[in-house]
């Protein structure tokens, strides 16, 4: 697994695929879905999926591809290793969601939820396999949302295809655990070896699992708050985690599109909030100003200066 | 304000020692006022695609563009250092760092000839067309 396309730029979602097995071009194939870091507040999310022919099923199944979550991180790496050996017949493909990619789409003006997110990463992934002349009959997908929606929304978009959406799928299903354990192998690769495009000198790579829970993420969350920045791309700021400490411990920031309400939010924006007209200096005094700005210099917020 | 008598000085003399720096205009108001590590955390950063330049600060993606200043306009980032103990006393700042050029950031949206920073840079010539010397 070739991680190099992702390091070179870690800022953005990127694609690893490994070669198409020919035999999966003429052969009825089946597909699994899975991902790996859905909670952490730290790395990125992968989806992984892995497809064979339906007729390797049972070799599939002998090599004793299990749940990669029950897997200690060495037999993991082991159990890629033959995966990778079983190109002729196993073919793999990745998206790697970076935590960046996370962060800006979660906390986008119109948002863009995780659930969302990771639907339309595993129909890119589907489609992709597809679009390399994968042929597909049968698509196992793990999931955490509600199973049947998803199942339904899937079954309309592939048309054709049996799709089976569960819970746990991936140690129910071999060709999940297979697609699980390619995405659990990248996710820790890739965290081990983070690239911090900032500058941050010698950074303590100590983090724990990743998840808000762990006490190590926690104290690694709290040395390298950075006041005003927050922390470096490798954290999803979208994570309730992260929010709370910059707002405890870091410079609050203002976004237009910020939801403030009471008072002084409407201060803020220059609006008058309900209770204004209630206060004492209620009525004409604030109109000081009865001067019209041309609306030349109200389009380019320019303001004659008086005083500093 | 008009009841305000005292006067506040720019100390142009400062020009010459200025510094030429780097700066970026964000689209967020944060309550910091003083040094913040700008190089380490959004310069190094920084991504420069074909149209645009994209960044995140706090999660949020940033898209920007480089904005001259008009011609024969020079930047001045000024700076307070004695404060006055009372608002009728005169008020001195000084050139702290000087630019030519800044780099403002839009929330999300990619930068056009709209934005309101960079039509601002056309009163300078509008200005000069209402207010300078009438040549016949």
């Amino acid at each position: 697994m070739d991680l190099s396309p992702f390091e070179s730029d870690n800022s953005v979602s990127c694609r690893l695929v490994s070669e198409i097995p020919d035999v999966c071009r003429t052969e009825d194939c089946c597909l699994g879905i899975d991902e790996a870091g859905r909670g952490p507040v730290l790395g990125p999310m992968v989806y992984g999926i892995c497809f064979c022919p339906v007729s390797k099923k049972q070799e599939l199944k002998d090599s004793k591809v299990a749940d990669s979550k029950t897997l200690s991180e060495v037999e993991r790496e082991n159990l890629f290793q033959k995966i990778d050996e079983s190109k002729s017949y196993i073919g793999w493909a990745l998206q790697i969601l970076s935590p960046n990619t996370i962060s800006t789409s979660m906390l986008q003006r119109t948002k863009y939820n995780l659930n969302a997110l990771s639907h339309d990463t595993a129909i890119d992934l589907v489609q992709y396999a597809l679009d390399s002349g994968v042929q597909l009959k049968e698509v196992f997908v793990d999931t955490v949302g509600p199973a049947d929606k998803y199942e339904v929304k899937l079954s309309k978009r592939f048309p054709g295809i049996d799709v089976t959406v569960r819970p746990k799928a991936d140690s129910l299903f071999p060709i999940v655990s297979a697609a699980s354990i390619c995405a659990k192998v990248a996710r820790d690769r890739v965290v081990k070896g983070w690239n911090f495009s900032e500058d941050m000198g010698d950074v303590e790579t100590d983090y724990g699992s990743g998840y808000p829970s762990d006490p190590k993420t926690k104290a690694w969350l709290l040395k390298y708050l950075e006041p005003v920045f927050g922390y470096p791309q490798f954290v999803r700021f979208s994570w309730s985690t992260a929010q709370t400490l910059m707002d405890s411990k870091g410079v609050t920031v203002h976004w237009d599109d910020d939801e403030e309400d009471g008072e002084k939010g409407a201060q803020r924006q220059n609006n008058k909030s309900m209770l204004a007209y209630f206060s004492a200096s209620a009525g004409g005094k604030d109109q000081k100003s009865t001067h019209q700005t041309h609306r030349f210099f109200s389009d380019r917020r320019l303001k004659s200066l008086d005083t500093l | 304000m008009s009841c305000n008598s005292s006067v506040t000085w720019v100390n142009v003399s400062s020009v010459g020692q200025a510094q030429r720096v780097q700066l970026h205009l964000l689209p967020c108001e944060i309550e910091h006022n003083g040094p913040a590590q700008v190089s380490q955390y959004l310069t190094a950063t920084i991504k420069d695609c074909k149209l645009e330049k994209t960044v995140s600060f706090r999660g949020r993606g940033l898209k920007g563009q480089e904005l001259i200043c008009p011609q024969g306009y020079t930047g001045l980032v000024l700076k307070e250092t004695n404060k006055p103990g009372s608002d009728q006393e005169d008020r001195t700042v000084k050139v702290a760092s000087v630019f030519d050029k800044l780099i403002y950031w839009n929330l999300e949206t990619p930068p056009n000839s709209d934005d309101t920073v960079v039509m601002a840079m056309d009163w300078p010539d509008l200005a000069e067309a209402i207010h300078g010397p009438v040549e016949d």
